[in-house]
C-alpha cells in the first residue's frame, strides 16, 4: 500500500486515517441542530431516517437527502436555495436531493462578508461564497476517502460520480453518500479540497428550482407567525401611541384577557387565542406618560429644520477630492437642486411577531429574523440563561427589507413568556407595525454643481441632511459622517472634476432603521436626478451624458449601454410616453433601468416597462437575480410614487394598507431582465435593483413633461424651498 | 359551538361566532397556511374560496359561513393542484408570504374564468406582494389555464 503518496488532492491516505485518530471523535460531538420540537409536532410521524453531519454545513441522510445549512435567513432573496446550490456543486449531487435549512446561531456560520451572522448588506451570496464551496468540496473528498478506506483503495483511485455517488477506477463498486456519510463524518477534513473548475460547473450558474417553493404553494411552509407550541398564549402589543411614550402605572385587565404584561413602552394583553386578545386589547385602559418635546416630533418641524441644517449645519465631509469652492466659483454655468425624501415604513407583509417559550432552565425561541446570531446574546442578557440553555429557531421571514434586523418584538415576546411561565406566541397587528417602525429615515439634500463651456462636472458640492441609524444605536459619535446615510453618494463612478459629500446630522428622534438598500435607496435619486437636470443644461441627452461621464469605466458603461440597448433608447417611444434612464453602482453590483412612462400630471403617471440590467460580477442563479430585480423595482416603485410617512405629535401616519398604496398587479410594468456575468467579484443582488428606479421615473418624466420632481413621492406634493437657496453658492 | 366544513372535514370549534374566520383557522384548526396581514381586508394575505368565490376572512365572522363548503391554501391541491404547478414552474413565490391568498384568489378567478384576460386579471387580483412577484403570478395565472385545457 503507498501510503506516502501524494494523491491527487495533496492528501495522503496516512494523514487522513492519522487524523481521523487524533480527531475522530470531534465531529461527532458537534452541536446539531436536531430536528425542531415545533417540526417533529407538526411532522406527524417520527423521522426513521438516519443522518450523519459530513461538516457543520451538510447533513447527509440514509435516505440520500442532503441538508445544507444556510447561514443567513429566507426572507424572498432565495438564499435557502442559493447557498445550498453553492455547496451541492462541489459536493456534486443532484439538486433534486438537495434542501436548505436555517441554521441556528453560532460562530461556524457567521457570515465572512460582515462577521456577524444576520441577513443584510446583500452580502449572503458573495460573504459566503468560498467558505461554502470549500466545505461541499471538503466534504465530498471525505465521501470519497470513506469509500477508498471501505473498499481498500487509495484515495486517489476513488471520485465521485456527480450524482451523489462515489466510484472507482478499478471495477463496478459503487457507493452512496448516504451510506458513506457515517464514517466520512469520523475523518478528518482535507485542508486543501480541490474546486470544480469553471468550465465543469453544472449547478453554479444555472436556475435550478428553489427547493421552498412547493411548501410556499401549499401553505406548509412554517413563518414566525405559524410557530405553534403545546400549552401557548398569544399576545398582542400596544405600544404608546406618541413615540418614546412610557406606561404609567398598571393597566387593568381587560374582559377576555388572561393577564396584561406591562413592558415599558408598550403593553402586551395576553389572551388564549390571537382574537380575544386583539378583542382585549381594543378595551385596554393605560396612562401614558409622554416625554416633554414630543409635539416638536411632527413632519413639518423636522423639514423645516432640515432646510435650515442644509444652509446652516455644521458638515462631517464623507468624501473630498480637489477643491471644490474654488470650481464651482470658476464654473460657466452652476446648479442650486435641492431634494428631498420622506420617512418610509417598512411594510413587510408578515408583522412583526415571535413565539417564546422560557423556563428556569431553558429558552427556547422561533423568530422571522435578520439578526440569528444577535439573539443568544439577547436571550442572556434578559433572562441570565446561558447559551447552552438557549435554542434559536429562524423560519421563514414573510419579508424582512431590514425591519427584521430588529430586536424589539423578540424582547417583548421573551418577556412575555418570562412574565407569564408559558409559551407565547407575540403578534403585532398592523397598525402597531405601521405605527412603531424604524423608519427609513427622511433626508433633504443639496446639490450644487457646476459646469465647464463644454458640459463637464467640474464642481459636484453634495450635502445629506438626515437622521442617523448609527448615532441613534450609539454606533457613532454625534458629528461622524453616517456611512448608511451617505451610502449611494460616495464613490461615485462618474468622472468629475472636483467633489465634496458632506453629511449633517438631523437630530429628531424619530426611530430609524436599515431599509433595504439604506442610503442608496436615498443618495441615488438625488444623485441621478441630478446628473439629469445638468445633462439637459449641457443639452446633451441623458445617456450620451453619462457614457461621456463613465467614459473611463468600461464595466459601468458595458452596463449602461446595455440597459440603454434592452430599452430601445433612440428609437421613439408610442405616442404620450417618454423614457428616462439612471445607472447606480452599491453592494458591489452595477445597475442601470430605463424606465418608459406615461402621464400629464404626477397623479396619473403610469410606468408602461422598465428595462433593467445588472453585472453582479458572476451569477449563481441567474433566474432568481432575475426575481430580485422585479422585486426590488416594484418595492422601489411603491416608494418613489407613493411611499411617506407622517408624523404629528409623535404619532405616525398611516396605520395600515388602507391608506398606503402598494404596488398592485394593476400598476405593473414590464419588466425586462438582463444579467450581465463580468466576472468580476460577485456583488450583490438583493438591495441593488432599487436605487435606479426612483430616479428613473422622475428622469421619464421631466423628459416627457419638462417637469422635474425633486420630493418623494413624487406624486406627493412637490416641496417648496426659501428662495435663500436660488444661486446662494457660498 | 360552531360548526364549520373546510377542506371537506366538518369540524367543531368552541368559539364565539363572532369570531373571524382567518384566527379559527389559524388558532384552532391548525390551518396556519392562510395568512394575517392587516385585519382590515385589504391586503388579501388571509384569502380562502368559500363556495367558489375568494373571499378576505380577517372580518368575516364564522357564524356568517357555518354549513358553507371552505378551501384553503392546504386544500388548494385537491381542487386545483395544476395552479400551484404553474406557480412552481414559473418560480413565483419570493418570501412567500402572501402567495396563499395569491394562489385562493386565482383559483377563484379561474372558476369564474378559465382563460382570463390580462385585464380580468388586474381586477380579481388585488391582493399586495411586497416582494413584487406579480409578473410572474400573471404568467403563472396563463400558465395553469392553459394547463387545465378547457379551449378559451
Amino acid at each position: 500500500m503507498s501510503d506516502t503518496r501524494l494523491t491527487g488532492k495533496g492528501v495522503t491516505r496516512r494523514q487522513f486515517i492519522a487524523s481521523t485518530a487524533a480527531a475522530g471523535g470531534l465531529l461527532l460531538t458537534f452541536s446539531l441542530p436536531m430536528v425542531s420540537r415545533l417540526a417533529r409536532a407538526t411532522a406527524g410521524t417520527p423521522a426513521t431516517v438516519e443522518a450523519a453531519a459530513v461538516n457543520a454545513w451538510i447533513r447527509i441522510g440514509s435516505d440520500e437527502s442532503i441538508t445544507i445549512m444556510v447561514g443567513s435567513s429566507e426572507m424572498g432573496q432565495g438564499v435557502i436555495s442559493s447557498l445550498p446550490q453553492i455547496v451541492a456543486e462541489d459536493l456534486m449531487v443532484d439538486w433534486t436531493r438537495v434542501k436548505g435549512e436555517h441554521a441556528p446561531p453560532g460562530a461556524g456560520y457567521v457570515n465572512p462578508g460582515s462577521g456577524a451572522q444576520l441577513t443584510g448588506g446583500s452580502m449572503s451570496v458573495r460573504g459566503y461564497y468560498q467558505a461554502l464551496r470549500t466545505a461541499g468540496a471538503t466534504a465530498r473528498d471525505m465521501l470519497v476517502m470513506a469509500a477508498a478506506n471501505q473498499w481498500g483503495l487509495n484515495f486517489a483511485d476513488c471520485s465521485a460520480s456527480g450524482h451523489g455517488t462515489v466510484v472507482n477506477s478499478f471495477d463496478s463498486r459503487t457507493a452512496t453518500y448516504g451510506e458513506l456519510a457515517p464514517a466520512a463524518a469520523l475523518l478528518t477534513p482535507p485542508t486543501n479540497p480541490t474546486l470544480v473548475p469553471d468550465a465543469q460547473l453544472r449547478l453554479i450558474g444555472t436556475s435550478v428550482a428553489r427547493p421552498d417553493l412547493p411548501s410556499k404553494v401549499n401553505g406548509s411552509a412554517v413563518f414566525g407567525i405559524d410557530a405553534t407550541l403545546p400549552n401557548m398564549l398569544y399576545a398582542v402589543i400596544r405600544h404608546s401611541p406618541s413615540i418614546g411614550g412610557t406606561v404609567s402605572g398598571t393597566p387593568a385587565r381587560p374582559q377576555g384577557a388572561i393577564a396584561v404584561v406591562s413592558l415599558g413602552n408598550a403593553v402586551a394583553v395576553v389572551a388564549s387565542d390571537t382574537w380575544q386578545a386583539i378583542n382585549a386589547a381594543e378595551e385596554l385602559q393605560v396612562n401614558w406618560s409622554v416625554p416633554a418635546g414630543t409635539s416638536a416630533l411632527a413632519t413639518d418641524q423636522i423639514f423645516a429644520q432640515a432646510q435650515q441644517l442644509l444652509l446652516s449645519g455644521t458638515p462631517a465631509i464623507a468624501e473630498q477630492q480637489g477643491d471644490v469652492a474654488t470650481a464651482l466659483a470658476g464654473a460657466a454655468q452652476r446648479v442650486d437642486l435641492i431634494y428631498d425624501v420622506p420617512y418610509l415604513a417598512h411594510a413587510t407583509m408578515e408583522p412583526m411577531n415571535c413565539t417564546a417559550s422560557v423556563t428556569p432552565t431553558s429558552c427556547e425561541i422561533w423568530a422571522p429574523t435578520q439578526a440569528a446570531g444577535f439573539i443568544p446574546g439577547l436571550v442572556v442578557s434578559l433572562t441570565g440563561l446561558s447559551p447552552e440553555q438557549i435554542t434559536v429557531h429562524t423560519t421563514y421571514l414573510g419579508g424582512g427589507l431590514g425591519r427584521k434586523f430588529e430586536m424589539d418584538y423578540i424582547t417583548q415576546a421573551i418577556k412575555v413568556s418570562m412574565a407569564m411561565g408559558q409559551p407565547i406566541k407575540l403578534t403585532w397587528q398592523r397598525e402597531e407595525d405601521f405605527g412603531h417602525d424604524q423608519y427609513r429615515p427622511m433626508a433633504m439634500v443639496r446639490v450644487r454643481a457646476g459646469l465647464d463651456s463644454n458640459g463637464n462636472i467640474v464642481a459636484w458640492w453634495y450635502r445629506n441632511v438626515s437622521a442617523s441609524i448609527l448615532y441613534q444605536r450609539g454606533w457613532i459619535g454625534p458629528n461622524s459622517v453616517d456611512s448608511q446615510a451617505t451610502d449611494g453618494s460616495t464613490e461615485l463612478s462618474y468622472a468629475f472634476g472636483s467633489r465634496q459629500v458632506e453629511y449633517v446630522r438631523h437630530p429628531a428622534t424619530i426611530p430609524v432603521g436599515f431599509w433595504r438598500s439604506v442610503g442608496h435607496s436615498i443618495n441615488a435619486f438625488m444623485v441621478e436626478s441630478a446628473i439629469d437636470e445638468l445633462a439637459l443644461i449641457a443639452g446633451v441627452n441623458p445617456l450620451a451624458y453619462r457614457q461621456r461621464l463613465l467614459a473611463d469605466d468600461a464595466r459601468s458603461l458595458a452596463v449602461l449601454n446595455a440597459a440603454a440597448a434592452l430599452a430601445g433608447w433612440g428609437t421613439v417611444p408610442p405616442a404620450g410616453r417618454a423614457r428616462g434612464i439612471a445607472f447606480h453602482a452599491g453592494f458591489g453590483s452595477i445597475v442601470a433601468q430605463v424606465v418608459e412612462l406615461s402621464g400629464t400630471t404626477p397623479a396619473t403617471i403610469k410606468v408602461w416597462k422598465v428595462a433593467c440590467v445588472i453585472d453582479c460580477g458572476r451569477a449563481i442563479n441567474p433566474d432568481t437575480i432575475e426575481a430580485q430585480m422585479q422585486s426590488a423595482i416594484v418595492h422601489g416603485m411603491t416608494a418613489a410614487l407613493w411611499g411617506k410617512i407622517t408624523f404629528a405629535n409623535a404619532k405616525a401616519s398611516p396605520r395600515n394598507f388602507n391608506q398606503y398604496r402598494m404596488m398592485r398587479m394593476r400598476d405593473m410594468p414590464q419588466i425586462s431582465v438582463q444579467v450581465i456575468q463580468s466576472g468580476a467579484a460577485i456583488g450583490g443582488v438583493g438591495e441593488p435593483g432599487v436605487p435606479p428606479v426612483a430616479p428613473a421615473i422622475a428622469n421619464a418624466y421631466a423628459a416627457l413633461t419638462g417637469t422635474r420632481l425633486r420630493t418623494m413621492p413624487l406624486t406627493g406634493p412637490q416641496a417648496s424651498y426659501d428662495p435663500i437657496f436660488a444661486g446662494n453658492f457660498d | 359551538m360552531v360548526t364549520l366544513t373546510v377542506n371537506g372535514v366538518v369540524h367543531q370549534v368552541d368559539v364565539a361566532s363572532s369570531t373571524p374566520l382567518l384566527w379559527v383557522l389559524r388558532d384552532h384548526l391548525g390551518l396556519t397556511g392562510t395568512k394575517f396581514g392587516c385585519g382590515i381586508e385589504v391586503c388579501g394575505a388571509c384569502t380562502v374560496i368559500i363556495g367558489d368565490s375568494a373571499e378576505r376572512t380577517c372580518e368575516m365572522s364564522v357564524g356568517e359561513v357555518q354549513g358553507q363548503n371552505i378551501t384553503t391554501i392546504e386544500g388548494l391541491g385537491a381542487i386545483m393542484a395544476p395552479l400551484q404547478q404553474a406557480w412552481i414552474d414559473e418560480q413565483v413565490p419570493q418570501c412567500g408570504y402572501c402567495q396563499s391568498g395569491m394562489l385562493m384568489a386565482a383559483a377563484a378567478l379561474l372558476l369564474d374564468h378559465s382563460h382570463p384576460t390580462d385585464s380580468q386579471i388586474d381586477s380579481a387580483m388585488t391582493n399586495i406582494c411586497v416582494c413584487g412577484t406579480y409578473q410572474r403570478i400573471r404568467a403563472a395565472i396563463h400558465r395553469a389555464a392553459a394547463a387545465m385545457g378547457s379551449p378559451p
